[in-house]
């Protein structure tokens, strides 16, 4: 089975592998992911809580998953960017579960620069250095399960029986090395330049500007 | 309603639906419960693709590098050995990420060299896909749909075996093409030997020598012995050609579908089995139109979308 999608099923457009799917998903891996550290970055100078940011950044996630086309999107880090700043803008309007006492306008927030980055060109090799060297750094047979997995192309089945392990035991690898990697890409482990792209006009200076 | 997960929940729901996704036999049986799932929080459905897009990263990532093409140990060090080893060697897993387990396609009219990381390379042919798969015994390729020639790297410890279907064709260093049919297989050898079967009948495995031409059908393995010159025109292809010689009008018109989206189609039964010689552009349909009718006398007649000949 093919490594894309996880194997997937059909109907209904967030379950279903469609080719547009594929496209979406691998759209995410290479031009929104990199850039995640970089808008948490805001989100914590903002002085929002890491669980209050990561809602931000999976209903921003959310947002990705259910447009219609991404082709219109050029800067894709500053179109996810602006999607978690206008979350972030809902949130304090209606100040649901607002923590932070501190920040009530939007506008008070920290700013991002739009200036295009010399480092984009960068990331595609640094990307892969750091997952790779991301996946050569977990724990042992968590480290085998996704090489014969992913290298090897054997199934989770079969690298079950080679291991002498259960099928869940195998299972419970693949999400525990996944996991690792996940928190890993949030905090842009080994990756700088995700997070120079985002540039504050210095310190978030509590003051309206009337 | 009133459950509220927390966010990191969420995502360790996610990355398990990836993972569980991945290890079902038959994924559709778990829509309707991924499909529950995912409806209940809007989070769910970004957690979910941001999961995928972890797991294809990978994938991604590494088709960066998807022409280093380094040597099969490092890479196995790389899997199996310590995380100091693993570092060492990690710049040089590219090549096969980008490979293994993900399939290659071509396009109709599109014809791919791909070299594999044990050194090994394959011609991909128009419309054809297939799948890698490197184990520590064993090299692997399935031909999914089309045909491919592949050149095997020599390595008795490792064997090559290409799966169509349920044709098995075993190399250990040498070079041959396999090419699907709806209902058979066939093989053409260009060097040195390989062994043709059909799963569940490994005893009536036949030997196929450079040259030699075999079938693999519903039936079982048979060689057909053929000249050296038949496969070289066969295998044309690969130089973007297609060569004919005393083939019916009717074979050389399939052929040239195979790579053109405007088909050639003949019209009445009667001119279908002339025969032609002559070597011809493969993604010129109507240069070949164009030489029927000078070389035959038959009647071309372009059309929008096709050619008719006859």
């Amino acid at each position: 089975m093919s490594p894309w999608f996880g194997g997937m099923v059909p109907q209904g457009a967030e379950t279903e592998m469609s080719p547009e799917r594929g496209r979406r998903v691998a759209w995410v891996a290479t031009s929104i992911l990199p850039f995640e550290p970089g808008v948490r970055a805001w989100l914590a100078r903002s002085g929002f809580p890491t669980d209050q940011a990561d809602d931000f950044i999976q209903e921003a996630y959310c947002k990705l998953s259910a447009l219609a086309s991404v082709e219109h999107i050029k800067r894709p880090d500053a179109y996810f960017f602006q999607t978690v700043r206008s979350l972030v803008a809902d949130s304090l309007r209606h100040a649901r579960v607002i923590r932070i006492e501190s920040v009530t306008e939007i506008d008070l927030l920290p700013v991002y620069s739009d200036e295009p980055s010399p480092e984009q060109a960068l990331s595609a090799r640094q990307e892969l250095a750091q997952v790779l060297g991301l996946i050569a750094a977990l724990p042992g047979r968590c480290r085998e399960v996704l090489a014969l997995r992913k290298i090897d192309g054997m199934s989770q089945k079969d690298i079950a029986t080679r291991l002498g392990i259960t099928e869940t035991m195998v299972e419970n690898d693949v999400v525990k090395g996944m996991r690792i990697i996940s928190t890993a890409l949030k905090s842009g482990n080994g990756s700088e330049n995700a997070s120079r792209r985002l540039r504050t006009n210095g310190p978030v200076r509590l003051r309206r500007r009337d | 309603m009133g459950q509220y997960d927390s966010a990191a929940e969420i995502e360790a729901a996610a990355l398990t639906w990836v993972a569980r996704l991945d290890r079902a036999r038959d994924p559709d049986e778990l829509h309707l419960e991924l499909a529950g799932w995912l409806a209940n929080d809007p989070r769910r459905k970004g957690a979910f693709l941001r999961a995928q897009a972890i797991w294809v990263k990978i994938d991604r990532a590494a088709l960066a590098e998807s022409h280093a093409n380094l040597p099969a140990r490092q890479t196995r060090r790389w899997a199996m050995a310590g995380g100091g080893a693993g570092l060492l060697a990690a710049s040089s897993v590219g090549a096969w990420f980008a490979l293994v387990g993900r399939p290659v396609n071509t396009a109709q009219g599109e014809v791919r060299h791909i070299p594999l990381p044990d050194g090994s390379s394959l011609d991909l042919n128009t419309d054809s896909q297939i799948e890698v798969g490197m184990g520590r015994k064993h090299r692997g390729v399935q031909l999914h749909r089309g045909e491919a020639w592949f050149q095997v790297e020599k390595n008795p410890q490792r064997p090559f075996v290409v799966e169509a279907g349920r044709a098995r064709i075993m190399a250990v260093g040498t070079a041959f093409s396999v090419r699907r049919f709806d209902l058979a297989v066939e093989v053409l050898v260009t060097e040195g030997v390989v062994l043709a079967w059909l799963l569940g009948r490994e005893a009536q495995a036949v030997r196929l020598e450079a040259g030699d031409k075999g079938r693999l059908d519903p039936d079982g393995a048979h060689r057909l012995v053929s000249a050296a010159a038949e496969i070289d025109r066969r295998l044309a292809w690969r130089v973007g050609k297609i060569d004919l010689a005393d083939e019916t009008l009717e074979d050389a018109v399939s052929e040239f579908n195979r790579y053109n989206r405007r088909k050639l189609r003949i019209k009445g039964s009667a001119v279908a089995s002339r025969r032609l010689y002559g070597v011809f552009r493969i993604d010129d349909p109507e240069g070949f139109a164009t030489s029927v009718h000078y070389a035959l006398g038959i009647p071309v007649e372009p059309q929008d979308d096709q050619i008719v000949i006859g």
